[in-house]
């Protein structure tokens, strides 16, 4: 069957596309738009996907929609009528938005792709985000955990999913409703510092390192436990369930201070930088706590000893180190597009395995479903521009590569197709040498513009990363994705000052040979020349902008953030420095 | 010509709170640009067109950091700075950039003429907001070093038009015109649509919701917070939008 995959209309529109079973291709919209958490229906990615078969729209068997437009209008009106008269301002904004779009999901899809709408299916947010994380992990059954700001109805679920008799099957058990979210907890939070909700979550979790829990009771006043083992909010702190431009309500600003001045700089060194750490630390602690709990309580209820982890919440590393470390599971998956647009291929593999009960295929165990760049599009780029570049084979390559991160240089680093999801895991990544704390500044000011207090992570080749980062059993795997944060080894801290953040840990990427073999020789050979074969890797982009895709936004970034050299699968370039920039902006 | 709207930018203009809001929004305008124009280059097969695109590119990021640092350098001084946006900030003359320009589907020809557009409209205003500040030299230097820059793109963009497509300059131009006058149209009755439709709604919501919020909220307090059971979804069923 060729089944075709959507998430769109809410942040991280995507397509995903399968083909008797397996996935062929996935990709955001954002990477081929350009536009960062692009929430539009995602015409691009699903033209990207069916040309990438060679399929024409009406060859497709089925498309599947990530989650049920109707429940969700369901869920909006019922929470604008119970907090009548005080969401009056925001039911205008929320009514035109359904009804002027999100409500027509079937017509739109078979408008857009000239399709028949009874071809086009639907499932709920949670269960995409379930057969996200279950069906393409390696595990024939485990204990299932969703939890993200909020879909249909649902905020977090649990249950449990297996495979027996080739035969998949997902069964979502209890679930915690809207308003009480733990991700919309984490986002009132992320807003209230100042930064963006949807983007910032991550910010939080990097900040909360430089402080202390000492607002953790008071945060428990707010996310408390139910007597069932789950969770709820105290909704008076919170008002995104009845305003239109704010998470969190008067009383959140009585009890934490005044929200952050999002123009102004954290300074750690201030009080007020301190106070902000503090309750990032607080919000961060207390997530975990739940987090933590309830998936030992998972544990003990399924007896299961894999957890598959989905959800945007699964993109917290902190959170996901502790529970694969308290909560008594053996391994936790958590896949490459956790959030909500990996939702588009959770939901092409629910549809194949359970709407369609065919028989379950395994998922090659890698992120790399978007486009393929093309080398000879920088050979022509640099050329037209008179930067010296070069073709070579493997090894000289590499020999040149750890030559110049050796000397300090910053690499751009492109290979293959690009990855399905938010981190950049060796096919569209920036290296760098891990061992040079400045190099963390200069990057984090020079190159991707962003707030000194965030980390970078490092990459390590799997079979020696036990050497340098204290990984708990099942920690390879979850740092197959970059999705758990480990404590660096204290006698290699200073080593890989660059990728340890300010409490001694790292969201480190462990790459098996299979998934990457020339980043895997690459860090090998760096091991060879330095004596440890850990890069720093980040995502090759700048703020504000989504990772590049074609080998033109690469160049583009490397023009940009005057980094020292850039390579697209077997071409070089290397920037000649400051002289040769100016001259192609005198010619210009 | 525009000298009609001087009291107008006056006003604007004069409201400490609202210049560095501004001007905090300029910057905002002038990053988008710059992502456009980084866009456009990576699309162009033209080698000298593309080097164009990257400086002028270079140039929006420049402004972006100037407006940005002049808006907090005014803000710095409030005692009460304000929320970022404010009701009517859509319609006070201000900095549109290439509005929501698709640099994805535009042709070189169609690309230029409406960056020349842009930059000549963006050179007057900037003008126009000089000659208002005449209070506060420091925002008026930042303003004038940006304008003389927005004439330079306005030449450029117009050199490269003819240079790309010669026969086709006049008419992209004018087309490029008529687009721009189209979209202020679209704006604005986007803006009107939108007063009208929150208008309806909301007496809608008063006057219709009531009953139906006081049932929805005794069915809310019967609802204790904590696990609750998934809806069944049997095997092979259930591709609905319910």
């Amino acid at each position: 069957m060729k089944i075709l995959g959507i998430s769109a209309f809410y942040h991280d529109a995507a397509a995903a596309l399968l083909i008797d079973g397996l996935p062929v291709a996935a990709v955001q919209e954002e990477r081929l738009s350009r536009r960062k958490n692009d929430a539009a229906f995602p015409m691009g990615a699903v033209e990207w996907c069916l040309d990438r078969a060679g399929l024409e729209p009406e060859q497709l068997d089925a498309v599947i929609f990530y989650e049920r437009p109707a429940l969700k209008f369901d869920r909006v009106l019922m929470t604008l009528l119970r907090s009548f008269p005080h969401s009056w301002r925001i039911f205008p904004k929320a009514m035109k938005n359904l009804l002027g779009e999100k409500l027509w999901v079937r017509g739109i899809i078979a408008a857009q792709l000239g399709i028949p709408a009874r071809i086009v299916h639907f499932t709920d947010h949670h269960l995409s985000h379930a057969a996200a994380a279950f069906l393409t992990a390696p595990t024939d059954s485990a204990a299932i955990l969703t939890a993200d700001g909020v879909g249909e109805w649902a905020t977090f679920t649990v249950g449990r999913g297996s495979r027996i008799g080739g035969q998949a099957r997902i069964d979502l058990l209890r679930e915690v409703r809207f308003p009480h979210s733990l991700g919309l907890f984490y986002s009132a939070f992320t807003a209230w510092l100042g930064f963006k909700v949807n983007e910032g979550e991550y910010k939080v979790m990097g900040l909360a390192a430089y402080g202390t829990p000492r607002w953790a009771q008071e945060v428990r006043q707010i996310l408390h436990r139910t007597e069932d083992g789950a969770f709820a909010l105290d909704l008076a702190y919170f008002d995104y369930h009845r305003a239109v431009d704010s998470a969190y309500s008067r009383r959140f600003v009585e009890l934490f201070g005044p929200a952050r001045d999002r123009f102004e700089p954290i300074d750690l060194d201030s009080a007020q930088g301190r106070h902000y750490a503090d309750v990032a630390a607080s919000a961060q602690l207390v997530l975990e706590e739940v987090m933590v709990d309830i998936a030992a309580s998972l544990r003990r209820e399924s007896g299961l000893p894999d957890l598959c982890l989905g959800g945007g919440v699964a993109l917290n590393g902190v959170a996901n180190a502790r529970i694969l470390k308290e909560a008594g599971f053996e391994r936790l998956f958590v896949p490459s597009a956790p959030g909500d647009a990996g939702c588009a291929l959770g939901a092409a593999l629910y549809a194949d395995r359970i709407l369609f009960g065919q028989p379950h295929r395994d998922c090659p165990d890698h992120p790399f479903w978007g486009p393929a760049i093309d080398p000879d599009d920088l050979a022509r780029l640099a050329e037209e521009d008179g930067l010296p570049f070069a073709r070579t084979g493997e090894s000289e390559l590499i020999d040149r590569v750890v030559e110049a991160i050796g000397q300090g240089a910053i690499v751009g680093w492109m290979e293959g197709a690009a990855e399905f999801g938010p981190r950049a895991l060796g096919h569209r990544s920036i290296l760098a040498d891990p061992g040079d704390a400045s190099m963390r500044d200069r990057i984090n000011r020079d190159i991707k513009f962003r707030e000194s207090f965030r980390p970078f992570a490092p990459v390590v080749p799997a079979e020696q990363a036990d050497r340098y980062f204290a990984l708990p059993p099942g920690g390879a795997r979850l740092g197959r994705f970059m999705s758990g944060v480990f404590p660096v080894r204290p006698e290699w801290r200073e080593r890989l000052r660059a990728v340890t953040h300010v409490d001694g840990t790292a969201r480190v990427q462990v790459l098996e040979r299979d998934m990457a073999p020339r980043l895997h020789a690459l860090l090998t050979a760096y091991g060879r020349r330095s004596g440890v074969p850990v890069l720093l890797n980040t995502s090759f982009n700048l703020a504000g902008d989504p990772i590049v895709t074609s080998v033109a936004e690469g160049y583009s970034t490397f023009r940009r953030a005057a980094m020292d050299m850039l390579v697209a699968d077997n071409v070089v370039v290397r920037r000649q420095g400051a002289r040769q920039e100016q001259r192609l902006e005198d010619v210009a | 010509m525009n000298g009609w709207r001087h009291p107008v930018h006056r006003l604007v203009w004069a409201d400490p709170r609202r210049r560095a809001r501004k001007l905090l929004q300029f910057a905002e305008v002038e990053a988008e640009g710059a992502r456009d124009l980084f866009r456009a280059a990576e699309r162009a097969r033209d080698p000298m067109l593309r080097r164009r695109f990257f400086a002028h590119a270079k140039d929006e990021v420049r402004h972006a950091g100037l407006f940005r640092a002049r808006g907090l350098a005014l803000r710095r001084t409030l005692a009460e700075p304000g929320p970022d946006r404010a009701l009517g900030d859509g319609l006070i003359p201000g900095e549109r950039g290439f509005d929501d320009l698709e640099v994805d589907r535009e042709s070189a020809a169609s690309l230029l003429a409406f960056i020349h557009l842009s930059e000549s409209a963006a050179a007057r205003a900037f003008a126009t907001y000089g000659a208002v500040l005449g209070h506060d030299p420091e925002t008026r230097a930042v303003i004038e070093q940006i304008a003389r820059d927005e004439e330079g793109h306005m030449r450029y963009s117009r050199a490269e038009l003819s240079r790309l497509a010669p026969e086709r300059a006049g008419r992209a131009l004018w087309a490029a015109r008529l687009r721009r006058l189209w979209r202020a149209y679209l704006r604005l009755a986007l803006i009107v649509a939108d007063l009208i439709s929150r208008l309806i709604l909301t007496i809608l919501y008063f006057l219709l919701l009531p009953p139906f919020a006081w049932v929805a909220k005794r069915a809310a307090r019967k609802e204790a917070p904590g696990w609750r059971d998934c809806p069944a979804r049997p095997q092979g069923r259930g591709g609905g939008q319910y």
